[in-house]
């Protein structure tokens, strides 16, 4: 019955606006999934109500235990993000302003760059232990590349006209980073931070939902195995937004500085 | 292209790099200035190679993760390019729906397969439905973007030859957004494989990804960190044939 | 307008047989308004002409002028708000079979190699493999390509390809050619050069070639006649017919008749130039 609504959607498209075209597409979507909630096809929680996710979210905003290992979570992402995010400036830098590293590294670096990283934590647990270190170590490594990778390519891309403008001008070298590389290649960076802040999220959370007792991630593989598919819900719920709110932030900041959504390149 | 020589002072110095890094760790670990127990000989590393790939069974765990990610793909592709013609044929739809596709692309998914465990069970379909998730969306926004950046002038070549809609779909547009598909179907196979391989870990099942877990559970340092360079190696000698085809389809587009 | 295709008829040197049946293309009142109300802009007011057999004509203006529009229409690409054009009396509606299209842009298909390309029209015919490559190999050759066959797109330069367009419309042996610029992306010595390939070309097929062009040595070198159009509204201002003897090559651009002939356009074209761009201007500022 519902999926009948979607195909009249397209004929009758000439009379719709695009926010009512998506107004009923989420009408849609989540009355598929009531219907399927109602139905009683599944196991119990498995998809439950609408309702029932919702209290799950008011219960989950309403607890103390949530803010507590969000604390722990949001503290562990945002050292992850200083060391890779560091790490990953100053080696970017190096690649894009040196052709033989460039030459001898980078290719590695871009094959490296995608390898599932969560297969690295039992040398991380080894290095940094079963607590904080070993989450970090894992968002750390998780944004160095695409950070790295982002800033290498910004580097070479910085228009070499600029840079003579510069020499011009006797401007002396850090005067010729901070005042005219950095901001022509704020476009990169921002992006490179932006995939390297969603790759990070990942790291971490993954980490987490492994091998800890505390954290979002923890507390989301602990609603599995509680089997409270409400709180679950609101969790990944939660999760996934902030995610995405960020990464459309980050999206808008580097557009202002001049495009480079994420397919530009130099 | 430019073509680099093989033995170019860049691929030395990158090979020297790990050869230098490895008999630096050998020195550091045999010194004991690193402790053995939290990171193996090198040399350990690459005599339990052999005893991994054939003790372990890594064939058949390979098949079984190129297996899923085979799946995985096959379901991408069918899903995700038809998706994408919709969107591209209705142009109202894609309005609507196309900002959805990209934050579903960008959104961190993957933190869901406790969900996908509990809807499909501990099997490979969950794997392989994470794999889907994963990869579809970046296929069928390259494919609107294939079919929507198809030039003007070739559709107007084909209307002079008076092409009917189903040629001009073989003939033009179908050819002409075959390269940004491709990008797409590229995409998704490298979000399909790392998700894929990342649960395998997660969840304790099925191939490569299950090994390292496998391995580690036993305290098997040398094994584990065998493993883990077994596939990052894998990975590397993937991602790189991808790159190289990629550019060669380029150079023909 | 009749009188006008009678001077064209009994002037035209060379003198080819006299046109037996109807002719090729006729162009009748077309007018062509983008918009609507007091907004709407009049790209092509009221155009009349006639195209004979085996001839060739330019159809020159000032960026603006509304000649692109024109070829569209033709073409059959758009639709005319007024008029109508008849190939061989027949009246289009749609691109029509006999007339072949050559663009500005560049429009060889990247993912097929050269002959592929030029035997696209033939594929859609069903031509066996075998046929159509043999007839594509004709008209490379023509195009001065041999050798070239197997190459892609992007592997030749812009003169080139441009060219490999030009055997494409060839090979679907169109009753009438129908270019719309198509050297105009190309540096000058190319353009003079690949212009004379295309009066070998013309020589060669005796087709029928409407040409549309913003450059007067152009229009010179290959046209039997020229149709100058005056800036917005587009209509044409003037006809002149070119009396330069044929054969020609591009040597012609040297004689003092083809001087002579330039300047007496450039006069005419100058004018609606001149308005083109004090008019652009005040919509800048």
């Amino acid at each position: 019955m519902a999926a009948t609504t979607r195909v009249t959607a397209a004929p009758a498209r000439l009379n719709l606006s695009v926010s009512a075209i998506r107004v009923i597409g989420a009408v849609v979507i989540l009355g598929i999934w009531q219907l399927l909630a109602l139905s009683g096809l599944f196991f119990r929680d498995v998809v439950p109500p609408l309702q029932n996710i919702a209290g799950g979210l008011i219960k989950l905003l309403g607890s103390g235990a949530f803010y507590a290992n969000l604390a722990v979570t949001g503290f562990e992402l945002i050292l992850a993000l200083a060391i890779g995010g560091i790490a990953g400036l100053v080696v970017g830098l190096l690649l894009g302003s040196r052709a033989l590293l460039s030459d001898a590294y980078e290719s590695w670096l871009s094959y490296l760059g995608p390898t599932p990283k969560i297969i690295l934590f039992p040398v991380m647990i080894m290095l940094f232990g079963v607590d904080s270190g070993s989450k970090i170590a894992m968002g750390a490594i998780s944004c160095f590349f695409p950070i790295a990778i982002s800033v290498a390519a910004g580097m070479r891309g910085v228009d070499p006209t600029l840079r003579r403008v510069g020499r011009s001008l006797q401007a002396n070298s850090w005067q010729m980073f901070f005042k005219i590389e950095l901001p022509a290649m704020a476009a990169p960076l921002v992006n490179g931070v932006r995939l390297g802040f969603g790759v990070a999220v990942i790291g971490t959370l993954l980490a987490e939902t492994k091998l800890s007792n505390q954290g979002i991630g923890f507390m989301i593989i602990n609603a599995y195995t509680r089997f409270d598919m409400p709180q679950m819900y609101a969790l990944l719920i939660v999760t996934i937004t902030f995610a995405a709110v960020v990464n459309a932030f980050a999206e808008r900041i580097a557009k202002r500085f001049g495009g480079a959504g994420s397919g530009r390149k130099p | 292209m430019k073509r680099v020589p093989i033995i170019s002072p860049a691929f030395l110095l990158s090979i020297g790099t790990i050869a230098g890094l490895l008999v630096i760790m050998q020195a550091l670990i045999m010194t004991e200035i690193v402790s053995p127990y939290v990171v193996p000989l090198p040399s350990d590393i690459a005599a339990s190679f052999w005893r991994v790939i054939v003790e372990e069974g890594v064939p058949g765990r390979f098949a079984v993760t190129v297996g899923e990610t085979f799946a995985a793909s096959l379901l991408i592709l069918i899903v995700g390019i038809p998706v994408g013609l919709l969107l591209y044929r209705f142009g109202k739809l894609r309005l609507a729906f196309e900002p959805w596709l990209a934050a579903m692309a960008a959104a961190p998914l993957v933190l869901a397969y406790p969900l996908f465990l509990v809807l499909f069970g501990r099997s490979s379909l969950t794997i392989i439905i994470i794999g889907f998730t994963a990869g579809v969306a970046p296929v069928a926004l390259k494919t609107i973007e294939g079919f929507t950046s198809t030039r003007r002038v070739l559709i107007d070549v084909g209307r002079s030859f008076r092409l009917t809609p189903a040629q001009e779909f073989r003939q033009i547009l179908l050819p002409a957004a075959l390269p940004q598909i491709f990008v797409g179907l590229r995409l998704g196979l490298i979000f399909c494989l790392i998700n894929i391989v990342g649960v395998e870990f997660l969840i304790n099942l099925g191939g490569l990804g299950q090994l390292i877990n496998d391995l580690a559970e036993r305290y098997d340092l040398p094994g584990t960190y065998a493993a883990i360079c077994f596939v990052v190696c894998v990975s590397i000698l993937f991602f790189a044939v991808l790159d190289r085809g990629e550019k060669w389809l380029q150079r023909r587009g | 307008m009749i009188a006008e295709r009678d001077i064209a008829t009994s002037v035209a040197p060379g003198a080819k047989p006299a046109p037996s049946g109807p002719p090729p293309l006729t162009v009748e009142n077309v007018t062509k308004r983008f918009g609507e109300g007091p907004t709407a802009l009049t790209a092509v007011d009221s155009v009349s002409f006639t195209l004979d057999a085996g001839e060739f004509v330019s159809v020159i203006g000032p960026s603006g002028c509304g000649k692109s529009t024109l070829f569209h229409v033709i073409g059959g690409l758009s639709d005319v708000t007024q008029g109508i054009v008849r190939v061989e009396n027949e009246t289009i509606n749609g691109p029509h079979p006999a007339v072949g299209i050559v663009f500005q842009e560049e429009s060889t298909f990247p993912w097929r190699n050269v002959i592929d390309n030029v035997a696209f029209p033939l594929e859609l015919r069903g031509v066996s493999r075998s046929e159509r490559h043999a007839a594509a190999s004709h008209y490379i050759d023509m195009v001065g390509l041999h050798g070239f066959e197997k190459r892609l797109p992007s592997e030749l330069s812009g003169g080139m390809r441009q060219r490999v367009s030009i055997a494409r419309t060839l090979a679907a042996k169109p009753r009438i050619l129908l270019m719309d610029e198509p050297f105009a992306a190309l540096d000058e010595q190319t353009r003079l050069l690949l212009g004379d390939k295309v009066l070998q070309i013309q020589q060669q097929l005796k087709q029928t070639t409407l040409l549309i062009t913003h450059s007067i040595t152009e229009a010179v070198q290959l046209s039997d006649r020229i149709l100058i159009m005056s800036y917005r509204p587009g209509r044409i201002k003037r006809i002149v017919n070119v009396d330069l003897p044929r054969p020609r090559t591009s040597d012609v651009v040297s004689s003092p008749e083809f001087g002579a002939i330039v300047a007496d356009i450039w006069a005419d074209l100058r004018e609606e130039a001149s308005r083109g761009l004090q008019e652009s201007e005040r919509g800048q500022g």
